[in-house]
């Protein structure tokens, strides 16, 4: 089991990150205000251990304990809930993370969820004050920093790896030329399309002037005509 | 009657412990005054390095395990610079009530500023009190807390049993106390730091290593786990449990009036 201490930590953390988030988004923060009264409960196994997330009119309260009802319970390991918060659709199918009651809730949470951007200090400052929280916000950004530089050269590598050796996807600059051409071609078939409708509103406009100029004729060769000449 | 009520008793006859001191029991509470007249004004930051600030996720499982909603009305004793009020105002809103009581009038003022500093002003009343003895009427509260306060109580069976009277049917009591780590290793790391660190950052900080010792010493003295949890079904709470936290160093005590 989890020290209380270390799941309240966690969740002084998560609290104040959501909500740090949400102070700089107000339209979101607005959506939040729809959802107050509801409980979404997430139980992370292993370890075991559950945390509540409880939207209020203006903030989300992050708890270890609650003992109300609860709205939606999610239940998954730590690694199938953390996938599931990162996709960009929350499809649950195959997912390995089981829901119950109401989803609306989880979907809307996890939408907030989804534009975080973490201010640890200010997370960590309201968990051991400011001495100590700038110190371990300052080596936390610096991990994190390092662990995303490992991420975006993981990621190039495993990049090159699929466009250069096994060829099974198109290269990017390749992609882009591709891109420019239809761009191009999308281009000049606009430009035929005008020019074939300026050549059609002509031909009308010739067609119709001759029509004009042969009907002035003809009413000139009538006999019975009043004009003399 | 427990017999820990009974060796109460009978120890308030005669003298009583402060820290590791033996006191007759009339001094004890002038005593336990005078250390808390000497750190209030800085007893919050020394509580933040004391503890690497981890007193306020212990605080923070307090009130989560209080459970308390909006209109409730909660007792907070020894409750000092405000930490505990501060959240329960908040949860308890206009409707509710929360006391901030404290036997020293010096804390009880260091918090009653905070508070009113932050805008915590609609729903809190300030009152000097001894915790053995509870001016409100009997079944009062929904919920009452004590934390770090119990072990500078003279005598603790009647400070329990005020604050069983006066909590409704169904209602909490949350005791938040050092308590005894459960691993004797984690128990030696602390001793070192309780005896030898705590009183030098008292001296550093607060210029009052006496008062930090005494801070050490009465943790120890403080009864463990087990005891307190039976001391508190001894004055008729029921459904008692408590929860260690950072390994046992600190307990959390709940008990409810049937």
């Amino acid at each position: 089991m989890i020290d209380p201490s270390i799941q309240s930590a966690a969740c002084v953390a998560i609290e104040a990150a959501i909500n740090t988030a949400l102070r700089y988004d107000p339209g979101t923060r607005q959506g939040l205000a729809g959802l107050s009264g509801q409980v979404l409960a997430v139980e992370v196994s292993p370890p075991g251990a559950q945390v509540y997330l409880v939207p209020g009119e203006t903030k989300v309260s992050v708890l270890g304990q609650y003992e109300g009802d609860v709205s939606t319970r999610v239940k998954g390991s730590p690694q199938a809930l953390l996938a599931l918060m990162r996709s960009r659709q929350l499809n649950l199918a195959e997912s390995g993370v089981e829901v119950f009651g109401n989803t609306g809730l989880l979907i809307q949470l996890a939408f907030i969820l989804g534009a975080l951007d973490i201010d640890w200090e200010e997370a960590l400052n309201d968990i051991v004050g400011e001495v100590i929280g700038h110190t371990t916000a300052d080596t936390i950004r610096r991990t994190l920093g390092w662990a995303r530089e490992r991420k975006q050269s993981f990621t190039r590598l495993l990049g090159e790896y699929v466009t250069e050796e096994l060829r099974s996807t198109p290269a990017q600059p390749e992609l882009h030329d591709f891109y420019s051409q239809v761009d191009e071609l999308q281009l000049a078939a606009d430009r035929l399309g005008a020019k074939l409708e300026q050549i059609r509103k002509k031909r009308d406009q010739d067609r119709a002037a001759a029509d004009a100029a042969a009907l002035d004729n003809f009413d000139s060769l009538d006999p019975n005509s009043e004009t003399k000449h | 009657m427990s017999q820990q009520s009974d060796n109460n008793i009978k120890s308030q006859s005669d003298t009583t412990h402060f820290g590791f001191q033996q006191v007759k029991v009339g001094e004890k509470a002038g005593r336990v005054a005078n250390v808390f007249h000497s750190v209030a004004s800085r007893y919050d930051l020394m509580n933040d390095l004391m503890s690497g600030g981890v007193h306020r996720l212990w605080k923070r499982f307090t009130i989560e395990s209080a459970a308390a909603r909006p209109g409730q009305t909660i007792l907070d004793i020894a409750g000092g610079t405000g930490d505990l009020t501060m959240k329960f105002s908040s949860i308890v809103g206009k409707e509710g009530q929360v006391v901030l009581a404290d036997i020293n009038d010096s804390m009880l003022k260091v918090g009653r500023d905070k508070l009113i500093d932050k805008g915590y002003v609609d729903n809190i009343n300030y009152l000097q009190t001894d915790a053995q003895f509870l001016p409100f009427p009997d079944n009062t509260f929904d919920c009452i807390t004590i934390a770090f306060g119990l072990r500078n109580v003279t005598d603790k069976d009647t400070a329990l049993a005020s604050m069983l009277r006066i909590l409704k049917p169904g209602g909490r009591l949350l005791v938040l106390e050092f308590s005894k780590p459960s691993n004797p290793g984690l128990g030696k790391i602390y001793d070192t730091y309780s005896f030898s660190i705590l009183p030098r950052m008292g001296k550093l900080v607060a210029n009052d290593p006496d008062s930090y010792r005494y801070l050490a010493e009465s943790i120890r003295m403080h009864p463990d786990q087990e005891t307190l949890k039976q001391m508190m079904e001894g004055v008729g709470f029921v459904n008692t449990s408590y929860t260690n936290l950072t390994g046992g160093i600190v307990a959390l005590h709940k008990g409810f009036k049937a």
